[in-house]
């Protein structure tokens, strides 16, 4: 599917995309959205550029070794600051936490803006890994 | 606040954690290593954690900042510690063994993911026993059940995928089912927690006995697909026989037991004995528990592939643990739980050495495993302790697990279902023994076969010893393990 309108408008539609996808992440806890649908966001816009321009120039361009690096270092991000609210709270010790702040600001909520992250990074990839799967059988 | 009462939870989350940072390393050699070495430190902590139970007694782990109806809650008792100490331990065992075994059955650079998959499903399992919580039970479960059709598929035959969809179709069936379960108990409880739903219940005082009925009926079909009760095990055969080596002794040594142990968490603490006695839902139980036991008996002699042979035995087996649950006594439920302890080192015991022969002659078949006693004396060896146990010899778990069965059967009253526990026994003799004789004996068996020719490894068998060592174990100490079990249940 390589059409030369595709490729010029996902040009200009895909840093919108983004842009958006990260605001919903960001204000995941504040507003609705959050790490999933912001990262379903982010993975359409990578789904949409490997469509406009093909298999070798995505694939070149998001390296698999990459991406699996970046998945996985959001996961174990994730398990250690959620294992660590976890252990702190469960065992009672009185280890510093990630303060609240005021409710409204992007800074707030404790640990809901950094998992939300996480997860974006997480689902972002893995949407794209399912659709790269499905549609051509190659990541 | 004692350090020990966090160990089940670092145990979920250090798997968890490490199996993720597999994929990016680089050498073979260093993932197997960090497996190993990650499952490893879980056995320690869960010695650690089943020492501090044993000291201290049962405790509740509050997970996070929240208290119970609103957060999740771990209760650790002397069966979830028990359980905690026999799943990592043998997980390291056979983790030890595939070092040697999964290079010849996978691809290199589906390595990582293999023990990425281990390690989740470890977890996943571990978290299964350890929660209080229902719905955080079904997560795990979901998990477990997803990591274990990867360790199948792995391999990437037309088998495994075939066998792979069939598990994972027929378990998602299972997974819905659960979930209805407790979509049926919600709305009349308002909990999730198990004892707290189990208040509500009790507080109910007789109403609402329709749903209940449907939520336990879903629950025990549900679980049932999980752990292969008896007409619902047409996925096992297929999946465990066409797995990897370690992977089929995982799935059938550690995978099956966790459903089982959430419906006994089900039937007796969240429903309780009165309300479950009143439904005839443990008569269905051990029904299908004994048809299974000599079906998958049955099944098992008339097999031709010798891994398909022990995958139906596995059903058998587990046969038994849903007639110890069906009985519905003191004596059954305890002796349900040591079966699964028996049956979790013994299988994965004879799964492992089994892979080996297949490894070594080339062939499934069982016709072409005769005389294999010349060739492999300790291989078969090993076979045959595990063959013992799982007959019923003394000494061996499967002996104890097997005569308190029927001690309690004789306690309920029906007494014709010893004939069905002696009838399964006899079965089991008629199929582990013809590998056992025609391997060791008989003149033309033996013919043209050199003596200690296709022997294993010493560095190989070494985990296989352990798994042995273990399994006599568990039978020399079955009265305290059983002692035990039974301070667990209270």
């Amino acid at each position: 599917m390589q059409s030369l309108i595709l490729r010029e408008v996902s040009k200009m539609i895909i840093p919108f995309i983004q842009i958006f996808g990260i605001y919903v992440i960001f204000f995941g806890h504040i507003s609705p959205g959050g790490g999933f649908s912001g990262g379903t966001i982010i993975g359409v816009s990578l789904i949409l550029y490997r469509i406009a321009h093909g298999k070798e120039v995505a694939m070149n361009k998001f390296k698999y070794n990459s991406l699996i690096r970046s998945l996985c270092g959001a996961l174990i991000f994730y398990g250690i600051l959620k294992g660590y609210s976890f252990i702190t709270g469960g065992s009672g010790i009185h280890f510093p936490q990630l303060p609240l702040g005021t409710a409204g600001n992007i800074f707030s909520g404790g640990y809901l803006l950094p998992l939300n992250i996480a997860v974006g990074i997480i689902v972002s990839v893995t949407v794209y890994f399912l659709f790269a799967l499905f549609y051509e059988g190659e990541i | 606040m004692n350090i020990a009462r966090n160990f089940p939870l670092i145990i979920i989350l250090m798997l968890f954690i490490s199996a993720f940072s597999m994929p990016i390393m680089k050498s073979v050699r260093k993932i197997k290593a960090f497996g190993f070495v990650t499952m490893s430190i879980s056995t320690i902590l869960a010695g650690c954690n089943f020492l501090y139970v044993k000291t201290n007694g049962k405790f509740e782990y509050r997970v996070g900042h929240f208290d119970a109806p609103w957060g999740i809650t771990f209760h650790i008792g002397y069966i979830e510690a028990i359980m905690g100490v026999l799943f990592t331990i043998v997980a390291t065992l056979i983790i030890w063994y595939s070092f040697f075994s999964i290079d010849k059955e996978i691809k290199e650079n589906r390595i990582s993911l293999y023990y990425l998959l281990i390690n989740i499903l470890v977890g996943s399992l571990l978290g299964m026993v350890f929660t209080d919580d229902l719905f955080n039970a079904f997560v795990f479960l979901e998990v477990s059940t997803l990591a274990g059709c990867g360790i199948i598929v792995i391999k990437d035959k037309k088998d495994n995928i075939t066998a792979t969809f069939k598990y994972l179709v027929l378990s998602s069936l299972g997974s819905g089912l659960i979930l209805m379960g407790i979509a049926f108990l919600y709305p009349i409880t308002g909990h999730l927690n198990m004892s707290l739903i189990h208040e509500s219940i009790m507080a109910l005082k007789g109403a609402h006995r329709n749903i209940l009925l449907i939520s336990v009926s879903t629950f025990t079909v549900g679980l049932g697909v999980k752990s292969a009760m008896f007409p619902l095990h047409v996925w096992l055969p297929d999946a465990h026989a066409s797995a990897p080596t370690s992977s089929s002794a995982i799935l059938s040594g550690l995978v099956l037991k966790p459903p089982v142990i959430l419906l006994m968490k089900i039937l007796y603490k969240v429903f309780g004995f009165e309300i479950i006695g009143s439904f005839a839902i443990l008569d269905v139980i051990l029904i299908l528990g004994s048809i299974g036991m000599i079906v998958g008996s049955i099944a098992a002699i008339l097999q031709k592939e010798i891994k398909r042979m022990i995958a139906y035995s596995s059903v058998a087996q587990m046969g038994y643990v849903f007639f110890g649950i069906g009985l519905g006594n003191e004596l059954g439920l305890i002796m349900a739980i040591f079966h699964i302890i028996s049956h979790a080192v013994t299988k994965s015991t004879l799964f492992l050495v089994v892979g080996a022969m297949i490894e070594k002659t080339g062939s499934k078949k069982i016709k072409d495993l005769k005389g294999i006693g010349k060739e492999m004396p300790i291989t078969l060896g090993v076979f045959t302790m595990g063959a013992l146990s799982m007959v019923g010899i003394p000494i061996f778990p499967g002996f104890i697990s097997k005569w308190n069965l029927a001690l309690a059967t004789i306690e309920t009253g029906r007494y014709m279902f010893v004939g069905m526990i002696l009838l399964s026994s006899l079965l089991n003799v008629g199929y582990y023994f013809p590998i056992v004789i025609n391997g060791y004996f008989g003149e033309e068996n033996l013919e043209g076969k050199v003596y200690k020719s296709k022997v294993m490894p010493m560095k190989r068998l070494i985990p296989v010893f352990i798994l042995v060592g273990l399994m006599v174990m568990t039978g020399v100490f079955s009265l305290n393990i059983i002692d035990m079990i039974r301070q667990g249940l209270v």
